[in-house]
Parts: C-alpha cells; sequence; structure tokens
C-alpha cells in the first residue's frame, strides 16, 4: 500500500516534471512517531488532521506512525535513532527532554526556526507547558497532548451528604472535612463510599506533585540535576497524604490503582476523585449523576503539575525536513486544529489563542468543566523532570509506596529516595 | 512391596496414607488450576456483559457481544491476524530448519571447533533479546528490511534454545538406528530425515508450541521495527486499549485479549492430549 502510494507520487511527480510546471519533483517525506494514551478517538484524531495537512501541501508526506504507549513510543524512537534510522518528529512525553538531549537525537525548535515570526509562535504557548519544553535557555519540546490533574466530584453524593453540591473543597483541610461527611458504612462496619480517591499505582508521584506544589515547594531544578525529595515540606505533604487513609479515613488504605478510578468514581464508590482532565470526556460519557470539576484544592497555594507529550523534531534529518517538521507542528498546534483535538481527545489546548476560536468557545459554553483545567494552568508548575528521568522516578515512587503502604515513614523513604538520586545526579552537575 | 503388607492392619495403615496423599494433591492441583484460571475466567465473564458489570457479580447479567464489537473495530485485527499467523508459521518453518541441521551437526559431527561453537549457541540463551534491540535494528536496516514481517521474525530464527534441545535429543537416539540406516545406503541428510526427524517428533512439537505462544504474544519488537497495518501483530492492535491517561474499560480488553488469544487456547485446547505427551516424552529423556 505504501510502496504502490510512493509509486503513484513518484509517477505523479514525474509527470509534473515533464510538463515542468514544478520546481521541487521530490515530495519531502517525514516520518512521525505518535503515542496514544486516551481511549477514544486519539489515533483517528491524528490521521485525519496529517491527511488534512496533506492535502493543503501536496510536496509533503507525512507518515503518523502508532507507536504505543509513551513508554514504547521513547524505546522505539531512541532504537530508531540509534540504529541510525530516526524519524523526523514524535510526540514524547515532557519529561523526557532530558534523556532525548542526553542521547543527542533531538534538536531545538529555536536552531531551525528563529524568524521575528518563529520567536513570537514559541511564546504562543501557555508559560506552564513550555517549562517542561525548555531548558538552557532553548526550546526542544512544543506542548500538543498535554493535561493536568484536576478534582471530579460527584455533586449527588455531596448533596446527600449534607455539603453543598456546587461547591468543591478549596483546600487541604476541607478535603478532610468534606471526605468525613462523604463516608458511608454498611451495617457491618464496611465502608461503601470512601470520600476521596488519590490513585497512586503506576506513576504515583505526579498527582503527590499536586500535594508538594500546594505545599509551596518544587520537587526538581529546570536544570534538571538537583532534587528537593528530602524537604520537610515534601515530607509534610506526602504525611498529608497517609493520613487522609490512616489518620482521617477518607480514602481507601494501600495503593490505589490509576486505571480503575474512573470506574470507582461512576460506581459511587468514591465521591471525589483526583486524576488527568484526559478523562474529561471518559467522565462526561459514563457518570451516571452530575459531577462537578474544580481546581485541586490548596493548602499554602494552588498548584498541580502539567503531564503528557510534546513535539520533539529529530537530529538526524535532511534541513529540509525539519524546516517541513517544524511548519507542521505549527499547523498543528495552531488554533484551529488545537482546539479539534483538544475536543476529541479532553487534552488542555496549549495556546489562549485555541480557547478563543469558535469551536472552542461553543464547547466551553456546553461543557464549562472543560475550563477548569484552562484556568489551573496559572498555577501549575512543570512536572518533575531530570536527567536519567526513568531511574529518578522509579526512586520517588518506590519511596511514595513504601510510605503508602506503611513500610517505612515518609520522613525515611524520602531521605532514602533523595540520597539515591543524589548519586544518581551528581555526574549532572 | 505386596510381601510386607501381609496384616490386614498394615494394608490398611497405607491406604490412608495413600488417600492422604492424593487428597492434598487434588487440594493443590485444584487450587494452583483456580489460581491459574482465575483470570481467565473473570476475562470471559467481563467480555460477554455489559461493561456495568465488571465488578459486580450477577447470574443473570445479560450477556453480550457488544465488547467484542467494539475491540474488533478499535483496530484493523483481520489484517494484524493475518500477519502475526504469517509471523509465526515464518518463524517456526526457520527454526526447524535452522534447529535440526545445526542440531544435527552438533550431536552427531565432530568437527573443529565444535565444542566452542557449540558454547557460542548456550551463550545465547543467557543474554536476553531486548538488550539486542539496537544491534537488531541496524542489521534490519543494512538489510534494507525495516517495516516487513520478515525483520520481525529474522532475529528469532537461529534459537539457541531450539538447537540445544534438538541437539539433546538427537542424542539419545540409538547409534545403531544411525548405522543400520547408514548400511542401507542413507546419506547423511537422508539419515536426519528418515531417523532423527520422525524420532524426535514430541520434542518438535513441544517446541514449536513454545515458539508459537511466543512469538504470538511478542509485542516490543515487533512495535519498533514496523510501522505500517499491512506488516504489524495482533499485540500492536491490543496494546491501543491500555490507555492509561483516561480510564480502562476492562470489559472490552478482556474481549479483545479473548479475541487475540482465542486461536492459540483453543489450539491448545484441541491438542491438549498431544501437548502434554510431547512435554512428558520430550523431558523424561
Amino acid at each position: 500500500m505504501k510502496s504502490i502510494f510512493k509509486s503513484v507520487t513518484l509517477a505523479a511527480s514525474a509527470a509534473a516534471l515533464s510538463l515542468g510546471t514544478l520546481a521541487s519533483a521530490q515530495a519531502v517525506e517525514l516520518e512521525f512517531y505518535f503515542p496514544v494514551a486516551v481511549g477514544g478517538k486519539a489515533a483517528q484524531t491524528i490521521e485525519e488532521l496529517t491527511n488534512t495537512y496533506m492535502e493543503q501541501h501536496p510536496d509533503v508526506e507525512i507518515d503518523a506512525i502508532y507507536a504505543g504507549s509513551y513508554q514504547d513510543t521513547v524505546s522505539k524512537a531512541l532504537t530508531a535513532a540509534r540504529g541510525g534510522n530516526p524519524p523526523q518528529l514524535s510526540v514524547i512525553l515532557s519529561v523526557d527532554m532530558f534523556t532525548l538531549i542526553e542521547e543527542d537525537v533531538i534538536v531545538a525548535f529555536d536552531d531551525i526556526a528563529n524568524s521575528a515570526e518563529d520567536k513570537e509562535w514559541l511564546n504562543s504557548f501557555y508559560p506552564a507547558f513550555m517549562e517542561n519544553s525548555q531548558t538552557g535557555g532553548k526550546t526542544y519540546g512544543i506542548p500538543f497532548q498535554r493535561s493536568t490533574p484536576v478534582l471530579y466530584w460527584n455533586k449527588e453524593a455531596f448533596a446527600e451528604a449534607g455539603l453543598d453540591p456546587e461547591k468543591a473543597p478549596a483546600n487541604w483541610d476541607e478535603m478532610v472535612e468534606f471526605g468525613q461527611k462523604l463516608v458511608k458504612k454498611d451495617e457491618n462496619g464496611n465502608v461503601t463510599q470512601w470520600g476521596v480517591r488519590i490513585p497512586s499505582s503506576g506513576f504515583p508521584y505526579w498527582l503527590f506533585q499536586g500535594l508538594t506544589t500546594q505545599n509551596g515547594v518544587i520537587l526538581a531544578n529546570s536544570d534538571g540535576n538537583q532534587t528537593n525529595f528530602d524537604d520537610p515540606k515534601v515530607v509534610e505533604a506526602l504525611q498529608y497524604l497517609v493520613d487522609l487513609s490512616t489518620k482521617h479515613e477518607v480514602m481507601a488504605p494501600g495503593i490505589i490503582e490509576w486505571g480503575s478510578t474512573p470506574k470507582a468514581f461512576f460506581e459511587g464508590n468514591t465521591a471525589m476523585m483526583w486524576t488527568s482532565t484526559g478523562n474529561l470526556t471518559n467522565v462526561r460519557d459514563n457518570a451516571p449523576f452530575d459531577f462537578g470539576v474544580a481546581m485541586l484544592p490548596a493548602n499554602e497555594r494552588r498548584g498541580a503539575p502539567t503531564g503528557g507529550g510534546n513535539f520533539y523534531i529529530f537530529k538526524d534529518s535532511t534541513d529540509e525536513q525539519k524546516e517541513a517538521s517544524v511548519d507542521f507542528v505549527k499547523w498543528i498546534t495552531a488554533p484551529k486544529q488545537a482546539a479539534k483535538w483538544s475536543m476529541a481527545t479532553g487534552y488542555v489546548a496549549p495556546s489562549p489563542a485555541a480557547w478563543e476560536t469558535d469551536e472552542m468557545k461553543a464547547y466551553v459554553a456546553d461543557f464549562p468543566q472543560a475550563l477548569v483545567a484552562r484556568e489551573q494552568l496559572e498555577h501549575a508548575v512543570a512536572e518533575l523532570s531530570t536527567y536519567q528521568n526513568q531511574r529518578i522516578t522509579r526512586i520517588f515512587n518506590d519511596a511514595l509506596h513504601a510510605a503508602i503502604t506503611g513500610e517505612q515513614s515518609p520522613e525515611e523513604a524520602l531521605k532514602d529516595a533523595q540520597a539515591q538520586a543524589d548519586r544518581i545526579l551528581a555526574d549532572y552537575r | 512391596m505386596s510381601q510386607t503388607l501381609t496384616s490386614p492392619e498394615g494394608l490398611s495403615r497405607t491406604r490412608v496414607r495413600i488417600d492422604y496423599d492424593r487428597l492434598l494433591n487434588t487440594i493443590g492441583a485444584w487450587t494452583l488450576a483456580l489460581l491459574w484460571a482465575a483470570p481467565l475466567l473473570y476475562a470471559i465473564w467481563t467480555a460477554f456483559h455489559p461493561a456495568a458489570y465488571e465488578a459486580n457479580f450477577d447470574l443473570f447479567a445479560p450477556i453480550t457481544l457488544e465488547n467484542f464489537e467494539k475491540a474488533w473495530a478499535a483496530a484493523p485485527f483481520a489484517r494484524y491476524f493475518l500477519n502475526t499467523t504469517l509471523l509465526v508459521t515464518m518463524i517456526l518453518i526457520g527454526q526447524f530448519v535452522l534447529c535440526t541441521l545445526a542440531a544435527y551437526a552438533f550431536a552427531r559431527f565432530t568437527f573443529p571447533g565444535s565444542n566452542f561453537l557449540f558454547a557460542l549457541v548456550l551463550l545465547q540463551l543467557l543474554v536476553m533479546p531486548d538488550i539486542l534491540i539496537v544491534e537488531n535494528y541496524k542489521m534490519i536496516r543494512t538489510l534494507g528490511l525495516i517495516d516487513t514481517i520478515a525483520a520481525i521474525g529474522l532475529p528469532y530464527m537461529a534459537s539457541g534454545f531450539g538447537i540445544f534441545l534438538l541437539r539433546q535429543t538427537f542424542k539419545t537416539i540409538p547409534m545403531e538406528l544411525d548405522e543400520a540406516a547408514r548400511v542401507e545406503g542413507a546419506s547423511p541428510l537422508g539419515v536426519l530425515w528418515r531417523v532423527y526427524v520422525p524420532l524426535a517428533k514430541p520434542t518438535y512439537l513441544a517446541y514449536g508450541l513454545v515458539s508459537v505462544s511466543h512469538h504470538w504474544n511478542n509485542f516490543l519488537w515487533p512495535l519498533i521495527i514496523t510501522n505500517s497495518v499491512e506488516t504489524r501483530p495482533v499485540t500492536v492492535g491490543l496494546s491501543i486499549f491500555a490507555a492509561i491517561d483516561s480510564g480502562v474499560e476492562w470489559s472490552v480488553i478482556n474481549a479483545a485479549t479473548l479475541m487475540t488469544s482465542g486461536p492459540l487456547l483453543i489450539a491448545f485446547l484441541l491438542f491438549q492430549r498431544q501437548f502434554v505427551q510431547s512435554f512428558m516424552r520430550a523431558g523424561i529423556k
């Protein structure tokens, strides 16, 4: 199929050459790897968008290649790059930026696009998203499928517990207080409805970073070579998380599954949940009750991490390919396309201009919950990202698990994690 | 044994002990079997019922095929099935041919450096294939085979495990049979074909099962080396259901899992007796 298509384009361009109407005969070919991390139509939407782009730009041919999960995509891209056959562009987790720089496989956008107009474009995205995309004064990633965690609450359960169904907890104390009112037990003393659910399986650091940010502390510096895991404020945040289960008894004890959290929310197993905005469409389609979406509760301040994937441009390509890649990224992150993508998936449109399009305005008028993520961006910080990112987050996740399951006290666990992280990151200072 | 059981008392004591053993054995077997089957039973239950019954068991829950429809529509599974079938068949044929010839050479011929070469083959058993992904990728690229089904299979064809297993089997075949065939005028390849291969059938069957199920389930390497629908196997299709940013729909995932592992499960159930026997024979010898 691909080869047929190629020969057709070849034949077409040969014909065009003979007529002398086309200056450049050879179409620029781009390989584009993309991961899928939400259910539904994400892959289809990407393919639709690339097809539309190709119709408008007959001199560019983009092969959009599904590359599995985020982890699979980075493995595939790195293997291909080391094997001398990198894609021209790929969507990869924003936190993998340092890894990609260290492997020396990507180029900065400013190195290809450096006109005044380009600079303006680089500045057109939400600063919270750019924190994870820039280092050393250069922009390596362009935000595309980005998300942030928010609090979802069940309005019916709130009303039943005598709470104002239109008001989400504004701070940590309120979350505990509301949670205690929301916990329901059957006659045997088993909990049938928990107050809140903060999932901790897989990558607990992400939601936990919400708590640390709210407590006024940043987990890693922007150079990616220093972590603050044993800061007293981080310990305090972890203590709060552990207390939700052990002391206040508003959350189920032990490790809480990420994947089954929306389901638990739909089934009334929990009255509030913390999860990604990537779930908006899912919750809207499947929650059998009226639900609200709010920013995560504040402590010292409001706060949440950002998350998700950026566009990266790979090094080992021709200048023509790099320019075509930048052009494509510009197009797909432009307001109209970004709005379409955001509505199809629930990801947060990455630039203010996208929220000003008519389509997006109509969407949020009908579904105002989608606006919460945008408002929260003002308080959002970069997702934890360092050199040797996979190892560092693994260490941190293990420490969180040890504290959540009660194997270690929060303080011990975090001290150990910091010591291990220091050993690894010392080489990068 | 029967001579010692002269008194009726001794007889009954022995019987009681045997029953006790058997009881423990049966309980153990059932527990293990249930533990093994539990995820499969859960998958079957959720796949055939609406999503609302994922976590609640209700004997009279309505039965539906909707999950299978959804799963089937989520990716071009028909093409993926074809690709996987081609892939495992190709790998199996390649492995049988290469491993048979290599095993025969190692088992029955002495040539300079044969021990060293066999040690190299054994060394392959110690190396995780995942470590070699980049090297394999480079090699496939040099061959110009990126994004082909052959590229997925090539690195696995010269299987160290297969060579080792067949060599051990060939070594157990009595030399007399070999010599008898030679006396009758069979060439070395003729002996291989008429004597060794037929006698090693149980080993081939057992190895074939392991190979097919392993490559049916392989995910990372096929994902990395292929790019298009025309070459990708079912496991890649299955991976789109692992959507971590949004919720996980267990009923659809389980339907997709049953669908993709179905052919293997059915084949195993149909040929169960032969498989078990081949494992016994291949193992006991």
